[in-house]
């Protein structure tokens, strides 16, 4: 298993060249000349070409590649061309919040997606079941966006449980980890559902229970780390999804993140920025799918590495 | 059977969701209708300003957004600034005075004021700053406005003198503008390029800190110059870039101001939960472009037929929701030389014969470009609507910032413009008459790439007025040019007036003295809490 580690972690290398060339390439192919956008709407042509000027934009495409990648190989992630800053000092600040805030919504939809799909494959086609299945496409088609502001409208505005907004105390995470986890804690709910109905037809389910184990433990122990094995590479999925996505959700509740760092960028053009966040993501990715991979081997240890 | 109470159930649950939703909004209803504007109340004096994106600078010599400007206007002082009407006041300069030719402009400075570091503001200060601005090597995003400026010295302590290149008839204007206000020349040396994460200036209050996405900290300077100012112990600048969000922030008392207010809002929170909104003209024109050198454009009987075609009474209530004026010129009642037009009234049948005496009774298609966001949208299908009537077939084509921007700058060759017809907005920032006209306007020198003539308009009347009137720093000269090229774009039509958009705040009802001025600013000079 730790060969298998090293030997992932070191094919990470050649993926993220692959992946910041591709980067680097749709990034400049964004219509839009930065320059003009940093210099802003009433800049005179002398603006906008001191501004191109000033960030290197007016050098070839080729020549803004060896510096970005020379720059990326001594770990410098650029400088911001909208507020002038280190990328690394801009991302920096926003990088932990979407981790916890991202963290914080998969944990609850963990658990409640697992709970909703246990009790929805065991109850199957009784009251249990609809309820929790209802649930569950609810939270698949409400629009984030709405429901985040629903909420704000209700718990913030009405009720006054909540900030409406930003990060300050453990209470700003309530309503935008609702609102993030809701759609996966669907997902979950319904993997978590079919896969387990799967397993529970498996004869060696049957086995068990004429064994005359009690159902608690049948489900619990024996069924459902079975089924875990497809629910955890969606869940996964999913983390690295919303790690990237939660662009809705962070404008909604003007939470200090990456995503709506990623949106202020695009809007500006502001490539560095937009660059080391694709980069990042990307990593995200990766990491995740190596972590998902390692759990399937604690979930079944007949999956062997190699 | 088991179905139909899943079924149910399902059923019941949506509706106490949908009743959830709505009771939050009819209990808001009944506060506002059924009694007196209560008064909000605020614990201790520090304010919250909730605001749409986030602050790019605290630079003002490198910074081109209003937003930012706001914020560093609570820092930093300038020579001259405006006040609530746009006029040009004296801030750090008692005095001014230019030569004739506008090439000369002496400022008598105000004594005894020092930076927040200590440092003390002297006409070297000011000679500082203003070199900086005026160097083309500086890379500053506000180096055109002062571009002009040939050499800046210092006569004595307190006065100062700049010499222009050339005549410049609005520098007084460019002084007062946000790009003018003034660093310590101890924080430029020492910071360098991060001076604009370390701003230090004159102002009632003292940076504090800047958290990137989440808001800037400034704290009253217990040092200012006029006692009992400020009046407030702290203000914090909170980027919330979604209108509803803002607006739940208002009413819950996490903000304590907020603007923009979207104009569909707008009266719907007004007189609730102690709020106030402020709507007030702004110097933001919105208009029509027509490309000038294209068919049928190039024929002032069509672009008189479409201009008759448009209820712009109509265009306010549907696109602003009356938060908006007509406009009566190009430029707004607000911005120096202003001059009133006459209107005239939507006339279908008018519209036709001039169309067809252009020889296009059948009409015409046309494309109109603009920004894709919604109320871009709005005003395009509303002309789209508009021009149906006289049988000009409109396709809208709405597109994103950076396309849009790439569509009309990349031309190289005026003659090979796509643009037909473009809806856009323009403000302009030194509040004079000059930037209000000469980059839109102001012929073939301003086409694009160059600037912002996107109607193509070359006419010499035009641009010879326009020169006389930067020939001179004489008021009454400039108002007399600016007259008479109001007077001759009005009537030539290379583009529609549309409206002048008003500037939409909202505060709790305890706050007094804080308003935003008609380029969209914030002045939180007087800001005081009254309960």
């Amino acid at each position: 298993m730790f060969r298998f580690l090293i030997k992932r972690l070191v094919e990470i290398i050649p993926i993220l060249i692959v992946v910041s060339i591709l980067i680097f390439l749709f990034v400049h192919m964004i219509p839009g000349d930065p320059a003009r956008l940093v210099a802003g709407p009433d800049a005179t042509i002398e603006d906008v070409e001191l501004v191109s000027k000033e960030l290197g934009l007016d050098k070839p495409l080729v020549e803004q590649y060896i510096t970005y990648m020379g720059n990326l190989l001594q770990g410098d992630l650029g400088t911001s061309l909208k507020t002038n800053r280190p990328v690394a000092e801009e991302i920096g600040a926003r990088f932990m919040p979407t981790f916890w805030l991202t963290l914080w919504s998969m944990v609850w939809a963990t658990i409640a997606g697992l709970i909703i799909g246990v009790i929805s494959a065991t109850k199957r086609n009784k009251w249990p079941d609809y309820l929790g299945m209802f649930g569950a496409v609810s939270g698949l088609s409400l629009p984030a966006f709405w429901l985040g502001l629903m909420l704000i409208q209700l718990f913030a505005v009405t009720l006054g449980w909540f900030p409406t907004g930003g990060l300050e105390s453990w209470k700003s995470y309530v309503l935008p980890a609702f609102t993030l986890g809701t759609g996966v804690a669907a997902v979950i709910a319904r993997f978590t559902r079919s896969a387990l109905m799967d397993v529970l037809k498996e004869d060696y389910v049957r086995t068990a229970r004429s064994k005359g184990l009690k159902e608690r433990h049948v489900i619990w122990e024996h069924s459902l780390r079975n089924a875990m094995i497809p629910v955890v590479t969606m869940t996964g999925l999913q983390f690295g999804f919303l790690l990237g996505g939660s662009v809705v959700i962070e404008t909604v509740f003007s939470w200090p993140g990456l995503g709506k760092l990623l949106i202020d960028s695009v809007a500006f053009r502001d490539y560095p920025v937009i660059q080391a966040e694709m980069l990042i993501f990307a990593l995200e990715f990766i990491i995740i799918n190596l972590i998902v991979d390692l759990l399937y081997g604690i979930l079944n240890p007949q999956i062997r590495y190699e | 059977m088991k179905k139909s109470y899943g079924l149910l159930l399902s059923l019941v649950l949506l509706l106490i969701f949908a009743l959830a939703a709505c009771s939050s909004d009819s209990k808001e209803g009944a506060d506002g209708e059924g009694k007196e504007q209560e008064q909000a109340t605020k614990e201790g004096k520090d304010i919250v300003v909730a605001v749409a994106s986030t602050l790019t600078s605290m630079d003002p010599h490198d910074t081109n957004d209003t937003l930012s400007g706001s914020v560093q206007r609570t820092i930093f002082e300038g020579l001259l600034g405006f006040d609530e009407e746009m006029n040009v006041v004296p801030m750090l300069a008692k005095e001014y005075s230019a030569n004739d030719e506008a090439t000369e402009f002496t400022f008598i400075l105000n004594e005894g004021i020092n930076f927040h570091d200590g440092t003390p503001f002297n006409a070297e200060a000011v000679k500082v700053n203003f070199d900086r601005l005026a160097d083309p090597d500086s890379g500053l995003k506000r180096h055109s406005l002062y571009s002009l400026i040939e050499k800046t010295e210092v006569v004595s302590e307190y006065e100062v003198k700049f010499t222009l290149s050339e005549p410049f008839g609005a520098m007084i204007n460019t002084f007062a503008h946000p790009a003018g206000l003034i660093h310590s020349p101890k924080a430029l040396e020492e910071f360098g390029k991060d001076v604009a994460t370390n701003p230090v200036g004159t102002g009632q209050f003292k940076f504090v800190e800047w958290k990137p996405g989440e808001g800037l900290e400034v704290t009253k300077n217990e040092d200012y110059r006029i006692e009992d100012q400020p009046k407030v112990d702290a203000i914090t600048f909170k980027p919330v870039t979604e209108n509803g969000s803002r607006i739940a922030m208002l009413q819950t008392g996490e903000a304590d101001f907020i603007y923009p207010v979207p104009t569909e809002q707008a009266d719907s929170i007004d007189g609730k939960n102690g709020i106030e909104v402020d709507s007030k003209p702004s110097i933001v024109v919105r208009y029509m472009t027509m490309n000038t050198l294209k068919e049928p454009y190039d024929d002032l009987k069509v672009r008189q037929a479409l201009d008759l075609a448009v209820d712009k009474e109509a265009f306010i209530e549907v696109v602003t929701n009356g938060h908006a004026s007509v406009l009566d010129s190009i430029i707004a009642p607000a911005v120096q030389y202003y001059s009133k037009q006459e209107t005239t009234k939507p006339d279908i049948e008018k519209a036709k014969s001039l169309l067809k005496e252009a020889g296009l009774e059948d009409g015409f298609k046309a494309k109109i470009w603009g920004a894709n966001n919604s109320s871009a949208m709005k005003a395009m299908q509303f002309l789209q609507q508009q021009f149906a009537q006289i049988n000009v077939e409109v396709e809208v084509v709405p597109m994103e910032a950076g396309t849009l921007s790439d569509k009309i700058w990349s031309v190289q060759d005026p003659k090979e413009a796509e643009i037909e017809m473009y809806y856009g907005g323009w403000s302009p920032s030194t509040g004079d008459a000059d930037w209000g006209i000469r980059p839109l306007l102001g012929g073939a020198e301003n086409f694009p790439p160059k600037s912002y003539n996107v109607s193509y308009y070359d006419n010499p009347e035009v641009n010879g007025l326009i020169a006389d009137a930067l020939e001179t720093a004489d008021s009454d000269k400039r108002a007399e040019a600016y007259e008479k090229v109001q007077s001759v774009l009005w009537n030539d039509l290379p583009w529609i007036s549309l409206s002048a958009e008003n500037t939409i705040s909202g505060k709790k009802n305890y706050l007094t003295g804080i308003y935003l001025l008609p380029d969209g600013s914030l002045d939180v000079r007087n800001l005081e809490i009254k309960q």
